[in-house]
């Protein structure tokens, strides 16, 4: 007899073993449906966050190099850094003649956890950062209101300001916040333009910033910790200019050969492998606990179907004595195990895509689940069936004929 | 020759203790025929039966079944002989509960792999033969056991086997059923079918042309039905003088 016929039979069986059995069959897909809907609503999750990240980090820039003392992200030895040379003025300068693939230089001085008001207004943890002009096509700025700073904001030190979306949107709740006046550092300050919306980068606003002159910054502060950003026109070209600024500085900064860099070059790639460490054993642990759950449904299926075998045994002798094969036996088996766990499988990936769903209503994750995923999840519902069943299946198939008409 | 049994022997090993089920038989029946084999409970009469419908193989001797060696061939062989050459009958019916008198006697036609339509059309002709066309529906639990062993009795003729293998096929059934039963073996015998009947049974022994008696896992008697059947009963007696 034909595989075909076989599976064909198989699953005329299956489908009526399940029908008569609707208790039993409902509670096994039920533990296969736990176990897919948590699987995949933890996928969705992941997917979804992975996606706002990279959203987020494309908007950041693909092609930018940010010099500084401190690498964005310290791993371990912090100290190393404290005792590098600050960044200096010249050198910026140094870098901006001599490099040949920077299509843009610009300078970058922060101040963090600053506090400003408006009228009754307050807004508190701003960034302040000093730069020039350049430093909008950097990191990709819009400005829908108002207008960026010029160079020549810095050269006459004009006390002006952008404001970050967020900012604009607590000083000047409900106006347009551009020609209006901030406080900080207890001076008033112009607002010249304030910053599209940029969303949160692992979990901090990217919009709790104002941007000032670097001159002023400089008058205002005075001598600080100075960064450098470098835009790169081809985003492959990125790892060549990395070279190409690193031999600038070591010159300028008179590193000696075989010397450590004294300095850091921070890419965007880094935030993306940062993010990637600190969530892929969240993930590892999430996965596992949805495959467990998967787990104990195959485990619920292999119970349930040894109690069929046993309770089919007198009409597996009578098939085998009819002519069935033990093949036919076997796969006969197997399709009713994962039948019921691919039914279940479908429910669960139902479930799991409305719970997906519900937590991106609910919280701030967003959720997105793959089309790949969902035939995934039903698929993988299936196999688990497969691979449960096969104990079941061959027990089934290794009954001797004889025995088995005999069974009560 | 149909059945050609040479030196048959069957032996178990249950614990340590080795049971010797079959102990060289050897006879041959012809196309056609209707034999009993007739013995007491623990004679060896079941495990013949299970030789005899190749579900079971004999440790030695050889077993030829309609010209084919079936002594010693694989499981899957073995099986599409079942299949091809054998129609059981057995004292429970053995018929699937949640499938209809149609569907239970199509079954082993599925197995010979036949298109749905072929097999419904011989399966309503093998229980049109057995006298069952008005009950084509009906699921078993719905039908007496006299109409029960009918369905089994159509099973086992929609494939047209060679041999009709029943293993006590009226021990379930009250005496009248019983007869009937015998009536439409009788019947099948004239139409030309082979059969086999095992039984402890003398009077359903000395109904057939020709009963074979088993003991002790070898033949002792071979001949008309009516002769074996009574020679039962003076060995029974025998056996209670000593």
């Amino acid at each position: 007899m034909s595989l075909r016929v076989d599976l064909l039979e198989g699953g005329r069986i299956a489908l009526r073993t399940l029908g008569a059995n609707r208790l039993r069959t409902l509670l096994t897909l039920t533990a296969v449906g736990i176990g897919v809907a948590t699987l995949l609503a933890i996928l969705g999750i992941i997917q979804g966050l992975n996606l706002a990240f990279s959203r987020q980090l494309a908007s950041l820039g693909t092609a930018t190099l940010n010099v500084a003392r401190h690498p964005w992200v310290v791993a371990g030895d912090w100290w190393r850094y404290r005792n590098r040379k600050e960044i200096t003025l010249a050198q910026m300068q140094a870098l901006a003649l001599q490099s040949r693939l920077a299509s843009a230089v610009v300078p970058e001085l922060n101040e963090a956890s600053k506090d400003l008001t408006a009228g009754d207004q307050s807004v508190s943890q701003v960034d302040v950062i000093g730069t020039l002009a350049d430093f909008q096509k950097i990191w990709g700025y819009e400005v829908p209101q108002g207008r960026f700073l010029t160079d020549a904001d810095s050269d006459a030190e004009q006390r002006v300001v952008v404001l970050g979306s967020e900012v604009a949107e607590q000083l000047f709740p409900g106006r347009s916040a551009v020609g209006g006046t901030v406080r900080l550092e207890n001076r008033p300050w112009r607002v010249i333009g304030v910053l599209a919306k940029k969303g949160q980068l692992l979990g901090q606003s990217m919009d709790l910033v104002v941007l000032v002159p670097f001159k002023t910054f400089l008058q205002v502060y005075g001598k600080r910790e100075l960064q450098i950003d470098v835009a790169v026109d081809d985003p492959h070209l990125l790892d060549r200019a990395e070279d190409e600024v690193t031999g600038i500085l070591r010159r300028v900064r008179s590193v000696q050969p075989g010397q450590p860099d004294d300095f850091s070059i921070n890419r965007t790639q880094q935030l993306a492998d940062t993010y990637q460490q600190l969530t892929s054993a969240l993930y590892g642990v999430a996965i596992g606990v949805g495959l467990i759950t998967l787990l104990v449904g195959g485990i619920g299926i292999m119970n349930i179907m040894l109690v069929s075998v046993r309770e089919r045994t007198r009409e597996i002798g009578l098939r085998r004595a009819l002519g069935a094969r033990r093949r036919t036996v076997v796969v006969q088996f197997l399709l009713e195990a994962s039948l019921v766990s691919a039914v279940g499988g479908a429910i669960g990936t139902a479930v799991g895509l409305g719970l997906a769903k519900l937590v991106s209503a609910v919280t701030s994750l967003a959720a997105a689940v793959q089309p790949l995923t969902v035939m995934g999840g039903v698929a993988f519902a299936a196999l688990v069936g497969l691979i449960f069943g096969i104990w079941p299946a061959a027990r089934a198939a290794q009954l001797d004929p004889v025995e088995a008409l005999r069974h009560e | 020759m149909l059945i050609k049994l040479e030196d048959i022997r069957r032996y178990y090993t249950v614990g340590t203790e080795v049971v010797h089920a079959l102990n060289g038989i050897s006879f041959q029946v012809s196309k056609g025929e209707f034999v009993a084999i007739i013995g007491q409970s623990g004679s060896g009469k079941s495990t013949l039966m299970n030789v005899l419908g190749c579900l079971d193989t004999p440790t030695s001797g050889r077993y030829w079944l309609n010209g084919k060696d079936v002594s010693h061939m694989s499981d899957n062989e073995l099986a599409d002989i079942r299949n091809r050459e054998i129609g059981f009958i057995f004292q429970t019916f053995q018929l699937l509960p949640r499938e209809t008198a149609l569907g239970n006697v199509e079954l082993p036609l599925i197995y010979r792999g036949l298109g749905a339509r072929e097999r419904r059309e011989r399966a309503r002709a093998a229980l049109d033969q057995v006298g069952l066309s008005n009950r084509v529906t009906h699921r078993p639990n719905e039908l007496s056991g006299g109409q029960r062993q009918r369905v089994a009795i159509a099973r086992a003729l929609v494939t047209e086997p060679s041999l009709l293998l029943a293993d006590e096929p009226t021990g379930n059934l009250d005496s009248a059923t019983g007869q009937e039963i015998i009536g439409l073996f009788e019947q099948l015998h004239r139409a030309g079918h082979t059969l086999c009947l095992v039984t402890h049974e003398p009077t359903l022994a000395a109904r057939c042309p020709r009963a074979i008696r088993i003991s002790d896992g070898v033949i002792v008697n071979d001949g008309p039905g009516p002769e074996v059947a009574l020679d039962g009963r003076a060995e029974r007696a025998r056996a209670a003088a000593t």
